[in-house]
C-alpha cells in the first residue's frame, strides 16, 4: 500500500530530518512509529501525503509515485486521511460543515449524501449529538474525534495519525485511542506516530523505532519493547517506561 | 484589632472587584464630540454668513461620496489582487505585487496624485485612445494608492491564519484555491474587515485631495467660497463640520459591525489559543 524507499528530507540545506528511510506498509497493516522528539518520525508521516516534499528517494502510495511532479496530489490526498496533533478543525464551520466540506468539494457529493456520511462517522466516533456545535464548544478529545470523523468521511484507504493524543488532557486520551483501536480492528491501513506505548502494543502490527532521522529497529511491538536488538532502542524505552 | 479587620474586609472586596466605576468607562469623548457638533450645527443654522457657506459647499458632497465609493471599490479589487499576489507561488506575480506595494507606499499621496493623474494617466490615455475626466483620474489614483495599503491588510490577514488550517484542507484533498476560498479567506476576513473600515474612512478624507485637480468636491467648493468672499472662517468651518459628520457617522457604523463580528469571534480566538 505504501512503499517508502531511500527517503531523505533536508530542511534549510543542512538539517537532515530524515536519512535514507525504507519502509513498506501493507494493506490493513497498523504501523506505529516511535522515537525521541526530532527523530524525524513526523516528517516521514508528512511525506506520505506530501505535506513535506522529499529531498531524495521515492514514495509510492496506492501505486502512485508521489515524487513525480505530474501526479495529481489532491487525488491521492483524498485517499489518505490525516489526523493532526492540534486537531486543525475549521473554527468557522460547525462539526457537520467540517465533515461535509471536502466530501462535497472533492467528492462532489450532494448535501444529503454528505450529511448522511457525516452522521455515520459521527456515530462511529460516538458524538452524533455534536453535529451542530462549533469546534470551540467541544473538549479536546471530542475535537480530535471530529477530526477523525472528518478524515473517515472521505473513505480513505490509508489513515495517518501525527501524535493524535499529545495535545489532549490525560483524561481524554483514551476516548481517542478507543476510536483508533476500533479502526485498526476493522482493517484500516494506518501509520501512527505516538508516544502511547499501550496503543502500540494493543493495535500495532509492527513498531518502528526512529532516532536521528533513521530507522533503528523494526519489529513486532512486544519484541521491540521487551527484547530490543539495539542499545539505542533499549535506552529510549528505559527512559520512557516505568 | 479584630474590629479593624472587619471594617476593612468589605473595602478590600470592593477593591478586588475588577469592575471600574461608571465614570471611568463612560464615553465622555462622545459627549464632547456631540457637543462640538451641536454647537457647529447651531452656528450654521442661525448665522446667515454660515448659511451661505453651507449652500455653496454642500452640493459637492455628491462628488465626495461617489469618489469615495468608486475609489474604495477599485482599491478593494487591487488590494486583494496584490495581497494574494504577494503570497503567490509564482515568482513574477509575487515580485510584481511587491514592487507595486513598495513603490506606492514610499511616496506621499499628494505628489502621487500629481504624477499619476497629470503625467502617467494622460500618457496611458493617449496610448490607448480613451479619455478620463479629472475627477475619474484622481479617483483612480486614490484607488491605486489605497490598493497598495489594502494589499498589506489582505496579506497580513491571510498570513494570520495558522498553517495547520491549510494543511488540514489540503490533506483532505482540497486544492489550493478551494482551501483559500473555503477555509483561509472566511477566517481571514475577521482580521481584514476592521482595518479595511479604517481605510474607507481614510479614503473619504483623502478625497479632499481631489481639490488640487480642481474637482468640485466639498473641499474645492469651500476653497472657492472662501477665496471669493474672504469668509475663510465660515467656509472651512462648514467644511470641517461636513467631514466630521460623515466620518463620525461612518466610524459609528463600523463600530457596530466590528462589535458584532468580535461577538462571535471571541470563542474562535480562544480556540486558537489551544491550537
Amino acid at each position: 500500500m505504501i512503499s517508502i524507499r531511500n527517503l531523505s528530507k533536508t530542511f534549510n540545506k543542512d538539517i537532515h530530518a530524515v536519512k535514507n528511510v525504507d519502509l513498506e506498509i501493507d494493506e490493513g497493516e497498523v504501523v506505529v512509529i516511535v522515537g525521541p522528539s526530532g527523530s524525524g518520525k513526523s516528517t516521514v508521516l508528512r511525506c506520505i501525503n506530501r505535506l513535506e516534499v522529499p529531498t531524495e528517494g521515492s514514495i509510492v502510495v496506492d501505486n502512485v509515485e508521489l515524487t513525480d511532479p505530474t501526479c495529481d496530489i489532491d487525488k491521492i490526498r483524498a485517499e489518505v486521511g490525516m489526523v493532526f496533533q492540534q486537531f486543525n478543525l475549521f473554527p468557522h464551520l460547525t462539526v457537520m460543515e467540517n465533515i461535509c466540506l471536502a466530501q462535497r468539494k472533492v467528492r462532489g457529493k450532494s448535501k444529503s449524501e454528505a450529511n448522511e456520511m457525516a452522521m455515520k462517522q459521527l456515530l462511529r466516533v460516538g458524538i452524533p449529538d455534536k453535529a451542530d456545535s462549533y469546534p470551540r464548544q467541544l473538549s479536546g478529545g471530542q475535537q480530535q474525534r471530529v477530526a477523525i470523523a472528518r478524515s473517515l468521511s472521505m473513505e480513505p484507504k490509508i489513515m495517518l495519525f501525527d501524535e493524535p493524543t499529545s495535545a489532549l488532557d490525560p483524561e481524554m486520551v483514551k476516548e481517542v485511542l478507543d476510536v483508533m483501536l476500533e479502526l485498526a480492528s476493522e482493517g484500516m491501513t494506518m501509520a501512527v506516530v505516538t508516544h502511547e506505548m499501550g496503543f502500540a502494543k494493543a493495535a500495532g502490527d509492527r513498531l518502528v523505532f526512529m532516532d536521528e532521522g533513521m530507522i533503528v529497529e523494526i519489529g513486532p511491538p512486544s519484541q521491540v519493547f521487551e527484547n530490543p536488538n539495539e542499545q539505542r532502542t533499549r535506552d529510549f524505552f528505559d527512559k520512557i517506561l516505568y | 484589632m479584630s474590629e479593624q479587620q472587619d471594617d476593612r474586609k468589605p473595602k478590600d472586596k470592593k477593591n478586588l472587584s475588577d469592575k471600574p466605576p461608571w465614570w471611568d468607562t463612560f464615553p465622555w469623548w462622545g459627549i464632547a464630540i456631540l457637543a462640538i457638533l451641536l454647537w457647529m450645527g447651531y452656528q450654521i443654522v442661525t448665522k446667515d454668513s454660515y448659511d451661505l457657506a453651507w449652500e455653496r459647499v454642500i452640493p459637492g458632497i455628491r462628488i465626495t461620496i461617489t469618489a469615495t465609493l468608486q475609489a474604495f471599490a477599485i482599491a478593494l479589487a487591487l488590494g486583494l489582487l496584490a495581497g494574494m499576489g504577494q503570497l503567490s507561488k509564482n515568482v513574477l506575480s509575487r515580485n510584481l505585487a511587491r514592487t507595486y506595494v513598495e513603490f506606492i507606499r514610499g511616496i506621499p499621496i499628494l505628489p502621487l496624485i500629481f504624477t499619476v493623474a497629470l503625467v502617467l494617466l494622460p500618457q496611458i490615455q493617449d496610448a490607448l485612445g480613451f479619455k478620463l475626466s479629472f475627477q475619474m483620474r484622481a479617483t483612480v489614483t486614490l484607488a491605486f494608492i489605497y490598493g497598495a495599503y489594502m494589499a498589506e491588510i489582505f496579506r497580513g490577514g491571510i498570513q494570520s491564519i495558522a498553517i495547520g488550517q491549510v494543511e488540514a484542507g489540503r490533506s483532505l484533498g482540497l486544492s489550493r484555491r478551494q482551501t483559500m476560498n473555503s477555509i483561509v479567506l472566511p477566517q481571514a476576513m475577521r482580521a481584514i474587515i476592521p482595518p479595511l473600515g479604517n481605510d474607507f474612512i481614510a479614503i473619504l478624507k483623502d478625497t479632499s485631495l481631489l481639490s488640487v485637480l480642481g474637482v468640485l468636491e466639498i473641499t474645492q467648493r469651500a476653497r472657492q467660497f472662501s477665496a471669493s468672499t474672504f469668509k475663510f472662517r465660515e467656509g472651512y468651518f462648514v467644511l470641517a463640520f461636513i467631514y466630521l459628520v460623515l466620518t463620525l457617522g461612518l466610524s459609528l457604523l463600523l463600530g457596530v459591525l466590528e462589535r458584532r463580528m468580535t461577538r462571535d469571534d471571541k470563542n474562535v480566538r480562544s480556540n486558537r489559543g489551544i491550537d
